[in-house]
This record gives structure tokens, C-alpha cells and sequence, in this order.
């Protein structure tokens, strides 16, 4: 799905565009930046509430195309400079890291949670 | 004294490359620090160089490496030595995810000289966890007769209380540390009493100096700073209202 499709899916705001031609294929929720490194899936959408810079540093080595950020946590400008330079695109949610899965999983599956 | 034991060098990913154990020191000197702890991320291998600057210009200093354990916690481990120090990076490194470093991301992560030349660039990647438990960190660093500061208790991320949730009080903490910006009346309700230091964890030569823990110490050692965190002796400079 492309990014407009997944900030629709999980209620959010695109805050920073990831790459144009950005398509996710999968999603992965964690709050521990060791475990995403070590296990999210190639092209996924990261569901966190991690929001600072270091979120996008992993973000360009495990290959995620998108952080999505939970609860509505705010973003500091260091994590959106990094983001935008390295072609990751942020979308902010009030949903739960829960609901924004389901309602992720759903979007990708097309109907049932993943 | 006023002292900062929370500095990163150059070899820290993040760090700036202007922060070579000589400008270190030089600036703690002018800035009015008497004693200052080198703590990079999961290594110490620029101590030794850091240990000649803060000689040559007349600064305490003691050697320390901000550990990630595997819950994400950081914790400064902090040594009278530079062989502690080294001791403490090789358990660290054996327990290190294996990443090669990825300078462009992360920086070079240079080991230095006194003189700031580059004598190697640490291939891995120092900026994530260890798989080793705060509990672990804890006995292995008082074990090599260390101590254990949780970093940065106040930050929502890598913190104690933001990884862990509740203490049980016996994770092996000596002190906790507040961040530059932290409300210390409001985080002494929280910490109870946990001894207090605040550092400015420097990435960059302009944060140094503009906070640090004053306490009267006969010496920067160890075993001063025990006894001055059991006397509840430690003196916090006020936040500052901007990171």
C-alpha cells in the first residue's frame, strides 16, 4: 500500500513524506529498537512510540519506509530532518499501537487482521 | 568540586568529531570543571588518550562507557582506571549485537590519541543494545569495582523508569542522573532516595559546562563519589529551560 493509504487506514497525519514510490508491504509493531532491528520485516511500516531520532536510524538500516507514531507523541524536529533526509516518511496517529495494527493489518490483508 | 560524569568523545556514534579527548579536557578546564568522566557508548576505547588530555591539562578524570543493556536501559558504568574501563568494554563487546558500523548513518566512530591523531575506526556498531540484562550490568561493573549510574532518568526513552516501568531498587544503580533540562524537585518525588547527579551527556563541545554535580570530594575517585552518594552530598546545577 502506499503511504496515503496506510495514513488513511490508521487514522493519521502524514508529517513527512516518505519516498515518492514508497510501497509497504508489511507492518511491524515494537517499542524496542534492538528487537526492530533484528526482526522487521523488509519494506514495513513501523508501528512505535519511539519518537526520536535514533526511531529513524533504524529505520534506514532495517529498510522501513514509514514510522508510524502512536498516541499522538510529538515529533521533534531533529527526528523530522532526519526523516525527510533520509527519504523515511513519519505519520502521526492518536490511535493505541494496537488499534493502529489492527487497523493496519486489516488494510493490508484487506479485510482480516494480520 | 563540579564535576560531569557524562561526556561522549568523538568515538560515540552522534558524537561530533570536534569532541577529541584533548578539546574535551581543554574545555572542562576553562569551563570550570575539576573533574569529568569520558563515557562513550558501549566502549572506552578513547580513555587512555582521554586520561593524558585531562593530565596534561590539569582536569580529574575518571573512565566510564555508557552501556545499553538488552531492556534498552543506558547506565553509565564509571572506573578509577583505564584498564577498568577497558576490562568493562571487553564484557561489553562480547555481549554486543554483531553490526558493522554504517559511517554514513552513524558517524566513524574514530579511536583517537592524545594528539588527536586517528589511530583506528571502531568497526561496530556501538549505538544499540547489548544482550545483557540491567541486573547483569550492575554486578559486573561493581565487580570491577565500578559504579552504576542510570542515564538520563528523565528522558522518555532509554531510561530506567521509560524501559522498566517500576524499580524494584535492586537493579545495582549507585545514582541516577537528570538530564540538562530536568525539574530536579519533581524527579526526586520519583527517584525517592536514589542519590542524584546531573551531567550534561555531551555530544558536543557547547553542551559541556553548562551544567554538572557539585559535591565536596577529596578526590575524584570512586570511592569519594560512593561515599558522597550515600551521604545524599550531591549538589545539582540548575536545568536549563532549552535541551
Amino acid at each position: 500500500m502506499t503511504q496515503d493509504a496506510l495514513a488513511a487506514a490508521c487514522s493519521g497525519q502524514i508529517l513527512v513524506p516518505a519516498l515518492a514510490d514508497a510501497e509497504i508491504a508489511a507492518g511491524y509493531a515494537s517499542d524496542m529498537l534492538s528487537d526492530v532491528m533484528a526482526n522487521a520485516p523488509d519494506a514495513a511500516a513501523l508501528i512505535t512510540i519511539q519518537n526520536h531520532v535514533n526511531t529513524i536510524a533504524v529505520c534506514t538500516l532495517a529498510n522501513i519506509r514509514v514510522v508510524v507514531v502512536c498516541h499522538g507523541r510529538p515529533i521533534p524536529e531533529d527526528m523530522r530532518k532526519a526523516a525527510a533526509a533520509e527519504g523515511v516518511g513519519i505519520i502521526s496517529t492518536d490511535l493505541s499501537q494496537f488499534e493502529a495494527s489492527c487497523a493496519i493489518g486489516k488494510a493490508l490483508e484487506g479485510g482480516a487482521c494480520a | 568540586m563540579r564535576f560531569d560524569l557524562h561526556i561522549h568523545s568523538c568515538l560515540s556514534p552522534c558524537a561530533s568529531l570536534e569532541m577529541a579527548p584533548s578539546a574535551i579536557a581543554r574545555a572542562a578546564r576553562e569551563r570550570g570543571l575539576g573533574g569529568i568522566a569520558i563515557a562513550d557508548h558501549n566502549s572506552a576505547r578513547n580513555a587512555q588518550a582521554f586520561a593524558t588530555c585531562c593530565a596534561r591539562e590539569g582536569v580529574a578524570a575518571l573512565f566510564g562507557l555508557e552501556v545499553c543493556t538488552a531492556e534498552e536501559v543506558h547506565a553509565l558504568t564509571i572506573f578509577d582506571t583505564v584498564e577498568q574501563a577497558m576490562a568493562m568494554t571487553a564484557w561489553v563487546y562480547d555481549a554486543l549485537v554483531k553490526r558493522v558500523n554504517q559511517p554514513e548513518v552513524f558517524g566513524d566512530q574514530p579511536v583517537v590519541d592524545a594528539d588527536d591523531n586517528i589511530e583506528e575506526l571502531e568497526w561496530r556498531m556501538l549505538g544499540f543494545a547489548t544482550r545483557r540484562t540491567v541486573y547483569e550490568l550492575g554486578a559486573q561493573a561493581h565487580a570491577l569495582g565500578g559504579l552504576v549510574v542510570a542515564s538520563h532518568v528523565d528522558r522518555p526513552s532509554f531510561s530506567a523508569f521509560s524501559q522498566l516501568g517500576v524499580l524494584s531498587g535492586d537493579e545495582g544503580f549507585d545514582a541516577m542522573e537528570l538530564s540538562r533540562t530536568a525539574d530536579e524537585s519533581r524527579w526526586r518525588e520519583r527517584t525517592g532516595a536514589m542519590p542524584l547527579v546531573r551531567s550534561s551527556d555531551s555530544h558536543l563541545l557547547a553542551d559541556l559546562g553548562l551544567v554538572w554535580t557539585e559535591a565536596d570530594l577529596a578526590a575524584f575517585t570512586v570511592a569519594e563519589l560512593r561515599r558522597v552518594f550515600r551521604e545524599g552530598a550531591t549538589t545539582l546545577s540548575p536545568p536549563l529551560t532549552r535541551f
